[in-house]
């Protein structure tokens, strides 16, 4: 799940990212706002890439209208090839009970379907699965893939829409509208973005009638080793009454990940410290 | 009492203007309540929203995220439907689909949204069956190759011979399924082609026929008002008293209806109906009229032939009211809501015209010009009038044979009674249509082609978590499910079962050999978390709750019968009787809601009908203050019952919703004519007995006939009447309406025949029994 998302602080860090990203915005004075696209691609970075890779223990509590609750619990790494660009996740799922010592594995790449791997313990079988739908559930939550692991600025035309302050932070909001409208199940989105740490601190989907449909919201934010960290979110789909809630525990940034993690042979024997 | 009704005509005749103007009065006050009229149309809320069966079918709706409602739209092509055109088509209409308002998007089943789990290439794809329209043959061979191959395909979006496909909408709570409905009409309109487009689900025939019921009722009560006003004006030849009767029913109709809306009550089914109960049971009325064209003729002083009226008819007017209101007025100790508030309208709408019978009719006969009276009162000398003579020969058929008049009626009842042991008990809202409407060849033609339009549930509870995983749980189910799929009514079922052993072949390189439930609760629970990584989160929500304790076994109907969830029901039982598992197998679902609000509303009527008959009985000894009288003046309504529920089991026709709330109406109303005839009789026999001093027998021969040909022409008058203005609903496009035309037709047309020829045979040929004490009676 989650992924990640992180904000990174540290000011060498910001330094470098700002650089990366919004060479224009830099040229400007400090108090003109950058344009919307910067401010969605600094969110991307925020939240999907901070540091060179990280782990952490997601708890996913899956809520129904009815109250009925499914648990998932899991280890996530992700280890980034590029910032804003190729990434690579590999998950161990600790519970359900009947789930356990099941493993996935993607690799996400920017402009194309994802590729994606699963070990099914109960029949010792490693089966690509196909990705072809990124607005699909990960995992029944009420999180998409592409809530989890990003979506490409690219994707949207971004409209500053106003300023204003969502609980005690200040933020910037943005409407995004999708390009294709007829690739994603929303018709648009609004982002609260944080401006001091860049981070979504909301996020309204509104369906292709134009009704609200699902809300993401950070609810806790912590800086980790640096980087600004939402360890506590919500998502709610106002229409069904289903909601998700992910927690993070343990995040650490830059543990030097192994490459060979992200492989199909680490699906069947993944490290000992994912599994605990 | 008497002295109170008389003096309330004494006071309506010196005072005309003054009654007439405090009638109006009252009138508007109840006309004020009006506008906050509300309707419910909903059958749901037959039953309240805390009975058993709703809050039963409302935890199964949030347990396993579903939707009440569901409309289905079949596509279908003699062509077949597997080619670029009709595929471009489903697809741009299920995009539109998704922006219509009360639609519950995000679960619209159709090609480009359903689920797919396929096996390419050695990848595992859990994904939309058709994200897109093919653009190749090929495509279009690999389409039909993943429908085909999925049993969880064929039968539920796709026809076994490829020409008819579906589109399974659900609503939000609360959306207007007619509403939809004439959205989807919009969309599908816009698409050219030899498609056929069909609309079908309970939804639309419920918000349909209440839509419908309302149009009907606007249109028919004023039409069946009309057809009364005109043969009455034929029987009595003055507009002015035709329309002052017409008034009666109009301002009781508005009396109560005000006093519902003002109570804060809907409108439902039952209670739109009440207009023209209402209308019907003024035409008692006639009685007073039919008198009074008589006594004017006698008296020629309309004043006096007004009181003298009032005086002949008033007993047998008031216990025909009394028996009407009481049959209406048990429903109110009935259990259903609907019901009750039906019984009560129509119960208080009957005093109210009683009330006015009293009042404002004898006031407005005041200003009926005497010389229209004149005229029409020509017609009514009992030894000129034709239609009084035939109702002497009538009368004479059982007079002077009763033997053979009783005998004949016996040997019919035994006929009777035979039907009546074939009567099928059921209701089908969908054929609530005629089989020519859109509605029943939309259901005819998506329940030819796929699995079923109506949907009922079979609930697996255990108490234990995790249960519904253990393979032997599954197979149980597949087990049940092939059980079920051997009754003609199921069309299609699935489960979570068929989920599981999808994913277990799709995984083992589609190999058929798998296509079976695996060995271990682990590779299911693996099985269904690798589904729920991809697929929507309805689809195992759908068929399992969260802690894996409860499954949702979904069966297709082929019918709205009740009947046909009541299979189900059976067979589930059966199947768990011979296979004992702990698990419990409940019903549930819209079909299972059908099958238990009919039942309920039927036997509440049922047990309303056998109450009224005590009750009906009841009034009756008190109004011939004989035991022996009220028994004699039963025959005829028991007899006319019999009649027409006989009719009914030999025919076919279902005893269903429509026919039960009629059986309470045709006792009430059947019985009328008995108490004026047998009052009206004795009344005559009474006064010649005292003046006369012929043989017994020929006295009440003779007063019988004078009977038939007086007061029974106000009889058959009123069942004429009556007949008349229900023959109307005869040509409604709904069969509610044409049932409850055709029963009260024959109903009418019976009670008034058995009134006349049966009654003066049981007489004659019970005078010994009845007359015990002489003919000395009076009339206290």
């Amino acid at each position: 799940m989650v992924a990640v998302m992180t904000k990174a602080l540290p000011r060498a860090m910001a330094a470098g990212l700002l650089a990366l990203l919004a060479v224009p915005g830099l040229a400007r004075p400090a108090a003109a706002p950058p344009s919307a696209d910067e401010m969605i691609a600094r969110a991307h970075l925020a939240m999907f890439y901070p540091g060179e890779d990280m782990r952490a223990r997601v708890t996913m509590r899956l809520v129904s209208r009815a109250g009925g609750e499914r648990r998932r619990e899991l280890t996530m790494t992700r280890r980034d090839l590029q910032d804003g660009g190729e990434q690579r996740y590999f998950i161990y799922f600790h519970r359900p009970p009947d789930v356990r010592d099941m493993t996935f594995l993607v690799w996400k790449y920017p402009g194309r379907d994802d590729d994606r791997w699963l070990y099914v313990p109960a029949i010792k079988l490693v089966r690509r699965i196909a990705a072809s739908d990124r607005r699909s559930s990960f995992a029944g939550s009420d999180f998409s893939y592409e809530d989890i692991s990003g979506r490409e600025p690219e994707e949207d035309t971004h409209t500053l829409v106003r300023e204003e302050k969502t609980g005690a932070r200040d933020a910037y909001v943005v409407e995004s509208v999708p390009k294709d409208p007829g690739s994603v199940d929303f018709g648009r989105k609004l982002s609260w973005i944080d401006k001091a740490t860049w981070l979504p601190l909301k996020e309204e989907y509104y369906d292709r009638r134009g009704e609200l449909a699902r809300v993401f919201t950070a609810e806790e934010v912590k800086a980790v080793q640096g980087f600004w960290t939402v360890t506590k979110r919500l998502m709610k789909n106002v229409q069904t009454g289903h909601s998700t809630e992910a927690v993070l525990s343990d995040v650490r940034y830059n543990l030097k990940l192994a490459p060979d993690l992200f492989s199909e042979r680490a699906l069947r024997a993944p490290p000992a410290e994912l599994t605990r | 009492m008497n002295r109170l009704k008389f003096s309330l005509v004494d006071f309506s005749v010196r005072h005309p203007k003054l009654v007439v103007s405090l009638t109006i009065l009252l009138t508007l006050a109840f006309m004020t309540q009006f506008p906050r009229m509300r309707t419910d149309t909903n059958p749901k809320n037959m039953l309240p929203a805390t009975s058993d069966v709703r809050v039963w079918n409302d935890e199964v709706d949030r347990t396993f995220a579903l939707y009440e409602d569901m409309i289905v739209l079949g596509i279908a092509r003699e062509g077949g439907v597997l080619n670029r055109e009709t595929l471009g088509k489903v697809s741009r209409i299920t995009d539109q689909l998704l922006a219509v308002k009360g639609v519950a998007a995000r679960d619209v089943t159709s090609f480009p949204t359903i689920t797919n789990v396929t096996s390419e290439s050695g990848t595992l794809k859990v994904a939309p069956l058709m994200p897109e329209v093919p653009k190749t043959d090929r495509d279009i061979e690999t389409l039909r190759t993943s429908l085909f191959e999925n049993p969880l395909f064929v039968d539920r979006i796709i026809s076994r011979d490829a020409k008819t496909t579906a589109i399974y909408v659900p609503l939000e709570k609360g959306a207007n399924g007619k509403e939809v409905a004439d959205r989807i009409r919009e969309i599908v309109k816009k698409e050219k082609g030899d498609e056929n487009y069909y609309i079908a689900g309970d939804p639309v025939a419920r918000d349909t026929f209440g839509a419908e019921m309302f149009t009907l009722m606007a249109i028919f009560a004023p039409i069946a008002g009309m057809v009364m006003l005109v043969v009455r004006y034929l029987m009595f030849r003055d507009v002015f008293l035709s329309i002052t009767l017409m008034m009666d029913a109009m301002i009781s109709t508005i009396w109560s209806m005000g006093l519902l809306i003002g109570l804060g009550f809907p409108i439902h089914i039952m209670s739109s109906m009440a207009p023209v109960f209402l209308m019907a049971i003024a035409t008692d009325s006639i009685h007073i009229f039919n008198e009074f064209y008589f006594r004017y003729r006698e008296r020629k002083d309309k004043t006096a032939a007004i009181i003298e009226t009032m005086h002949a008819v008033g007993r047998p007017v008031r216990y025909t009211a009394l028996a009407t209101a009481a049959g209406f007025a048990v429903l109110l100790f009935m259990s259903i809501v609907p019901v009750q508030v039906f019984g009560g309208l129509v119960a208080f709408g009957t005093v109210a015209l009683r009330v006015l019978s009293f009042s404002f009719i004898p006031a407005m006969f005041t200003f009926v010009n005497d010389k229209n009276i004149e005229r029409a009162a020509q017609g009514e000398d009992v030894s000129l009038s034709r239609s009084s003579q035939f109702l002497k020969r009538l009368a004479g058929v059982g007079a002077y044979r009763p033997r053979t008049t009783v005998v004949a009626g016996l040997m019919l009842a035994v006929v009777a009674i035979v039907g009546i042991t074939q009567i099928v008990v059921n209701n089908n809202m969908v054929e609530w249509f005629k089989s020519g409407s859109d509605i029943r060849v939309a259901d005819t033609e998506i329940n030819k082609a796929l699995g079923g339009t109506s949907i009922g549930y079979v609930v697996a509870v255990s108490k234990d978590e995790d249960f519904i995983k253990h393979p032997d749980t599954l197979r149980y189910l597949v087990s049940l499910q092939r059980h079920l799929e051997t009754l003609p009514v199921v069309g299609k079922t699935f489960s979570v079962a068929d989920y599981v052993k999808r994913i277990n072949r799709v995984l083992h390189d589609d190999d058929p050999a798998f296509d079976v439930v695996p060995e271990t609760k682990e590779a299911v629970g693996q099985y269904l978390f690798l589904f729920s990584m991809s697929a929507k989160p309805s689809d195992l929500n759908n068929v399992v709750d969260y802690p894996f304790s409860r499954a949702n076994i979904w069966v297709q109907l082929k019918t709205w019968d009740a009947r046909a969830m009541e299979g189900v029901v059976r067979a589930v039982d059966d199947y768990q009787r011979a296979h004992p598992i702990p698990l419990e197998l409940k019903p549930a679902g819209i079909a299972y809601f059908n099958l238990v609000w009919n039942r309920e509303v039927l036997w509440d009527m049922v047990r309303g009908f056998l109450m009224a008959l005590v009750v009906v009985f009841v009034i009756l000894v008190f109004n011939f203050r004989s035991f022996k009288w009220a028994l004699v003046g039963y025959v005829p309504l028991l007899f006319t019952i019999l009649l027409i529920y006989g009719v009914v089991g030999f025919s076919g026709k279902r005893f269903d919703m429509p026919i039960s709330v009629l059986s309470c109406l045709s006792l009430g109303m059947a019985v009328d004519f008995s108490i004026h005839f047998i009052g009206r009789f004795k009344q005559k026999l009474g006064e010649s007995a005292v003046r006369g001093a012929r043989s017994s027998a020929d006295l009440i021969t003779e007063s019988l006939l004078w009977t038939a040909a007086r007061p029974g022409k106000g009889i058959v008058r009123n069942a004429v009447l009556f007949a008349a203005s229900f023959a109307v609903m005869m040509f409604a496009p709904l069969t509610p309406y044409v049932t409850v035309g055709a029963f009260i037709v024959s109903m009418m047309m019976l009670s008034a025949l058995m009134t006349m020829i049966y009654l003066p045979a049981l007489i004659v040929l019970l005078q010994g029994w009845l007359f015990k004490e002489g003919l000395q009676w009076s009339r206290s």
